[in-house]
């Protein structure tokens, strides 16, 4: 594994940097063309009604409106999604959450339009709304989409082993339920799209489109095109995490429509008030954990019961949920396992994919458990981890075993337990004498509450801030698993003067994707970083790569990349051995723009070389091609090699929390990955910081709260993000272990840096103050009342 | 969206008060940090606004005059403007420190002192300092001038005493007594840019081991800012004990239930405030011992 | 509702506009002068996005009404560089991997300058104060306040 790499590992500048530092990066709203118009949504306020009419009489005479669209307009797929067909481009028969759009206005002037769309009548019957997801399975509970009979929109189950035997052969069980929250993804950037139309040509969306394939499919079937009249162009994209998948189909689908109509370029733009409350959320989870395990601390049983609310629409629910039935125990090796996990539909804002997918908040519910059973038995943190942890042959529950890689989940574990003096610190917080929390009790009959305190309860000023330290390990499937077809493909064009084009079917969402190709070819073929060109990410000139999800660029459109690099290599190898008269081609070597001949006195330019070769009728061209190694999933039993292989991380929280108030800070987080190969380093260090910070947000303060299916927060004054002052140092290790698979074995990042911070603030805090939470957010009110505390009705939710 | 409206950049308090006594729907424009926020979501609070007065070219609402007995806050002066201030920072720190901690830097290089106050939104930062320190407000019209305290000017939550074609034109701060020592507490849901949930303005100044005086100024837990005078009253003469600050406290928290009446963060906020205060006190007088 | 006209110094240059006086100073740098590179994330002040600098001070672009900016000096992010000479903080941006999407960069770059031309040596709290008002979900700051520091140094 060990190489002597001239590019990769190395700090590289990103390519699109200078772009982005001078203002001249291109986001989707910075694009203007001429004969534009606006599109502006209309939508109810209500959560769950019949529509009975639409009625526009009061606008439609009006001088500024140029077109008016809803479901009546289009042509192909009335309603689409994901996975499920349940989502109505224009709402036409119910609305099932306040984000429905029952019609578009366009025009000149949006803010003309959005003074007009409250003019526009609809009709509606309102229906009693669903916002409990444990309600949605009853019998009498309210049907959000009456066609598919249920609110079940999915359940996984897994089953390994017999649970009860198991349990009737522990020595102990133990019982826990963990919630997580709606979070709102909160990227800067809020979505636009622009289409413009090109007549027979067909139709050119350009916007801040997540998955431009996904985009490009739905779109097509919306105003009935073929695929290859549909041209999805990827704006510069102000971050996304996941969150501008679905709703950016929809939007591009929408400004399609009206382009059409019209016959002129429509953009739509979204207010971060509109972004917050049509687009979708981290699914929240309920889930129960029943755990029977002996005094050595070896784990025999594990029963997993998880509830997801997928919201009004299923979206990415499936898939979702079915990451976390896979990964629901941890990365312990345990012989009786027997998890379900269900998603339903409620009013509430629905839920898609948000980085991690699936995997905060079971991490979160597995370390916290794991760290209860080391407590229970008088044992450090990091010891019950060694004692059940996946090692390589390792058996995970849905029966994979683990192999072709290293698993490097001790390695991960001791590396950071070691960096932070993990169990020093830890043994002696524990032994704490008064750091117990005085949390108060709250009574449901608000009267009956005490709200003035007693002498004895006050808390001294030097014993206020009580220190913590916790950890939590995880393990992740790389790429997209059994949930679809995977595969990514890249085009790299040389020219004869040595420069090259390069365009991979993944997309940039901001991680520094397009560099970390660039340094792959840079490597294989020694051309200068900033010779490679990077082409604007348009479907029409690059095949369908799947979407850009899963952490997957690096090791699927690495894959690819670094396939299209060695085909030319090999080919212009051959040519130059022939050339040079020598033995074998791996006596070639392509170092910084120059091609040598080990050992004899032979070189020449990497340009000469090109021009010589097109001289000679060589293609200059190449398309790569990644398909992901096989794996399978029995559906009714949970069993199957679900990835094809995982990554492995440990973070440390150091915190303090503030006994009187609430407050936690967290002063460290040391975060130590095993994401195989490091290709671009910077960029790694980047994927932690901020996978990291936003996994602080997760943990202390994130939550879209909602009121019957309303969401509360609507912008970043209620809801919020961390900002520069509210996270402190953060220690970003990277191990390498040796992998079969991926570019040089690299896999995945970006995911893995997210999901473990919120189970270690847990722990930590456990370990300051003796208390264990099991509701994220850990904010002002859950540190001291267990609980969060609501406004009766919409009101803000901050305060 | 901002409505349509005229804008005018007046060069004199006359021509202000002139123009604002005439115009029945024209409206100070200031930072402009809470009227355009307030366009955006269409607030019930600035409907029907036809001219935007901008006051920010008026000299005298821009200046800070330090005076023999007292400081004069220009209406216009902004937060940045108030906690870079060697005469702020020096005789009324509280406010120094609150002008630091309010929204973001970008906004305090725009947010002005009267602009904090005078739409008396419940978690205003700086008038928890101002009522400590007995702060008065100047008011204009086109005919009189007027000076009230800052106390009796705020009425309720997004209410004051202004009238019609009146502005706040300066904030007169006498300076307090030397033996005096504060300090001013905010807690907020993250570390910055964050609205008040808590807010606490406190001086005291002790003699023989005595409380001489206590100044208590809520903000954020209480409807409007404002002092809790019956436990300052109290304190008046009490050893400064820890044992004391407790009784203080408790006080201070049936104080607060009694103004507030129960609501759904009660349960929180009032624990956290009594023991809050204590804490803040002990540390203070502990630190002036010191 | 009739157009005022609007004398400031733009990116060191005298310029001279007709617009509505209801307009956002926002939309005109991006819609009427095409200076794209200030960016709207949330038009209440909370993101920082749209941060530019008035006489050297930083503010939200999306809160100030075109007329305000009249007799002032405005600089924007594309008002740093000239010539395609990127300043040092602009250099260590791109050196320590302060960029991930790009969308906060724009204004966290102006918070930063102005915070400079104040103070040429924060430490570590002045930065993080300087820069609490632009958000970021993507890089955790980290590399941003490395990148400042840099530039403190030199």
């Amino acid at each position: 594994m060990k190489e002597n790499f001239n590019v990769i590992g190395r700090p590289i500048i990103r390519q699109d940097g200078k772009a982005k530092v001078t203002g001249q990066a291109k986001f989707a709203d910075d694009y203007k063309v001429p004969g534009m118009l606006y599109g502006v949504m209309v939508r109810t306020k209500s959560a769950h009604a019949i529509i009975k009419n639409i009625d526009y009489k009061e606008i439609i005479n009006d001088k500024n409106i140029v077109a008016i669209l809803d479901a009546s307009c289009v042509p192909g797929e009335k309603i689409t999604g994901l996975v499920r067909k349940d989502q109505p481009i224009f709402a036409f028969e119910k609305i099932v959450t306040p984000g429905d759009v029952v019609a578009m206005l366009v025009g000149e002037s949006e803010d003309i339009l959005r003074k007009l769309t409250g003019r526009v009548k609809i009709e509606l019957e309102e229906l009693p709304i669903l916002a409990d997801p444990e309600k949605a399975l009853d019998e009498d509970a309210p049907l959000i989409h009456p066609e598919f009979k249920s609110n079940l929109i999915v359940h996984y189950p897994l089953r390994k082993g017999d649970v009860e035997k198991g349990f009737a052969e522990s020595e102990f069980v133990i019982e826990q339920t963990y919630t997580t929250p709606h979070v709102e993804h909160a990227y800067i950037e809020p979505e636009c799209v622009l289409a413009i139309p090109l007549g027979e040509k067909g139709i050119h969306i350009i916007g801040s489109i997540q998955n431009p394939f996904t985009a490009r499919r739905i779109v097509a079937g919306v105003i009935n095109y073929p695929l290859n009249k549909v041209f999805i162009e990827q704006a510069e994209l102000g971050g996304s995490f996941g969150g501008k998948d679905d709703l950016m189909c929809i939007l591009s689908a929408r400004a399609a429509l009206a382009a059409l109509k019209t016959s002129r370029p429509v953009k739509i733009k979204y207010t971060r008030e509109e972004s917050i409350l049509e687009s979708y959320k981290r699914h929240p989870y309920i889930m129960h954990y029943k755990v029977g395990f002996n005094r050595d601390g070896r784990i025999k049983s594990m029963k997993i019961d998880i509830l997801a609310d997928g919201g009004a629409y299923a979206s990415m629910s499936p898939f979702v949920t079915w990451r976390s039935v896979v990964q629901a125990t941890g990365p312990y090796e345990i012989e009786n396992v027997w998890t379900d996990v269900r998603a339903v539909y409620t009013n509430n804002p629905y839920t898609g994919a948000m980085r991690g997918f699936g995997s905060p908040q079971i991490v979160f519910a597995q370390e916290s458990l794991m760290d209860e059973i080391a407590i229970f038995l008088g044992m450090t943190p990091d010891d019950i981890r060694r004692v059940n942890g996946y090692k390589n042959g390792s058996i995970t529950a849905s029966g994979q075993i683990l192999k072709n890689h290293d698993v490097n989940v001790l390695t991960v574990l001791n590396k950071a337990c070691e960096t932070t003096n993990f169990r020093k610190k830890w043994i002696e917080n524990q032994k704490h004498q008064n750091r117990k929390i005085p949390t108060i009790e709250f009574q449901e009959d608000l009267l009956k509450n005490k709200l003035i305190i007693s002498e004895k309860e006050f808390i001294e000023p030097e014993d206020t801030w009580k220190q913590g330290i916790g950890l939590a390990v995880s393990f992740r499937g790389t790429s997209l698993g059994a949930e679809g077809t995977d595969a990514a493909a890249a085009y790299l064009s040389l020219q004869v003067d040595g420069t090259a084009y390069l365009l991979c079917g993944l997309a940039e969402n901001g991680q520094g994707m397009r560099t970390t190709f660039s340094i792959i070819v840079s490597e294989i073929l020694g051309i200068p970083l900033e010779m490679i060109h990077y082409l604007d990410m348009n479907t029409a000139y690059i095949p369908d790569s799947g979407p850009t999800v899963a952490s997957r660029s690096t090791l699927m459109g690495g894959g690819a990349v670094k396939n299209a690099a060695e085909i030319l290599r090999q080919r212009l190898s051959q040519f130059l051995k022939n050339y040079w008269n020598l033995s074998a081609i791996d006596e070639i070597e392509f170092v910084n723009g120059r091609v040598f001949a080990k050992n004899k006195n032979l070189e020449m330019y990497l340009s000469e070389l090109c021009s010589l070769a097109y001289k000679n009728s060589i293609c200059l061209a190449s398309i790569g091609w990644y398909p992901a190694p096989n794996v399978h999933w029995e559906e009714s039993t949970g069993r199957g090699d679900a990835y094809f292989t995982y990554v492995y991380g440990c973070q440390v929280a150091e915190v303090r929390v503030n006994i009187t108030t609430g407050e936690v800070y967290v002063d460290k987080i040391t975060a130590v990955h095993d994401a195989g190969k490091i290709i671009n380093l910077l960029g790694a260090q980047g994927q932690v910081y901020g996978g990291v910070t936003m996994g602080v947000g997760y943990g202390v303060f994130e939550e879209l709260d909602k009121y019957n299916g309303f969401p509360r927060e609507l912008n970043f004054d209620q809801y919020l993000i961390p900002t520069s002052k509210d996270v402190g140092e953060i220690v970003p290790i990277f191990v390498e272990g040796n992998e079969v698979v991926g570019p040089w074995g690299a896999k995945s990042l970006g995911e893995p840096t997210l999901e473990l911070t919120a189970a270690a603030i847990n722990n930590a805090i456990r370990n300051a103050t003796g208390e264990r939470y099991f509701n994220l957010p850990i904010n002002l009110e859950e540190v001291l009342l267990k609980r969060k505390l609501r406004p009766e009705d919409l009101k803000r939710g901050s305060l | 969206m901002i409505p349509e409206l005229e804008y005018k950049k007046p060069k004199t308090l006359n021509a202000a008060l002139k123009f604002l006594n005439q115009n029945a729907k024209a409206k100070v424009l200031a930072g402009g940090t809470d009227i355009i926020p307030g366009f955006h979501i269409e607030s019930k609070r600035f409907i029907d606004i036809k001219t935007l007065v901008d006051i920010k070219e008026i000299p005298e609402l821009r200046k800070i005059v330090e005076k023999k007995d007292s400081i004069e806050v220009g209406a216009a002066v902004t937060f940045a403007e108030i906690c870079e201030h060697p005469v702020i920072r020096k005789y009324v720190p509280l406010l120094a420190d609150a002008a630091s901690m309010l929204g973001s830097l970008q906004i305090r290089n725009r947010a002005t002192i009267a602009g904090n106050f005078v739409n008396n939104a419940p978690c205003a930062d700086s008038v928890p300092p101002l009522l400590v320190y007995d702060a008065k407000i100047q008011i204009q019209s086109e005919k009189r001038i007027s000076e009230i305290s800052l106390q009796k000017f705020l009425l309720q939550p997004y209410k004051t005493a202004l009238k019609k074609g009146e502005i706040v034109t300066k904030i007169i701060i006498p300076k307090p007594p030397e033996d005096f020592r504060g300090l001013f507490y905010k807690l907020g849901r993250r570390r910055a840019v964050a609205i008040s949930r808590i807010s606490l303005a406190l001086l005291i100044s002790l003699e023989n081991g005595l409380i001489k005086e206590l100044k208590i100024g809520s903000g954020a837990v209480t409807p409007i800012g404002m002092r809790l005078y019956d436990v300052e009253k109290y304190a008046k003469g009490k050893i400064a004990s820890r044992e004391t600050f407790r009784e203080l406290a408790i006080m201070l928290g049936q104080k607060v239930l009694g103004i507030t009446g129960l609501r759904w963060s009660s349960v929180y906020k009032l624990p956290v405030i009594q023991n809050l205060f204590y804490q803040l006190l002990s540390k203070l007088v502990e630190y002036e011992k010191n | 509702m009739r157009k005022i006209k609007i004398q400031f110094k733009l990116n060191h240059n005298d310029i001279v506009v007709e617009t509505f006086p209801n307009r956002r100073l926002l939309d005109l740098l991006r819609d009427d002068l095409n200076l794209t590179g200030t960016k709207e994330g949330c038009g209440i002040g909370e993101c920082g996005a749209c941060t530019i600098l008035i006489n050297n001070k930083a503010v939200n672009s999306c809160l100030i009404l075109a007329p305000e900016v009249d007799g002032k000096e405005v600089l924007t992010v594309e008002g740093l560089s000239s010539n395609g000479q990127l300043t040092t903080l602009q250099e260590n941006f791109l050196k320590y991997g302060a960029i991930q999407c790009g969308f906060c960069t724009p204004g966290m770059v102006l918070s930063a300058h102005a915070l400079l031309i104040k103070n040429s040596q924060p430490i570590e709290d002045e930065i993080k104060d300087a820069i609490a008002g632009n958000l970021c979900r993507c890089t955790g700051y980290k590399q941003i306040i490395e990148a400042i520091k840099a530039t403190v140094k030199s």
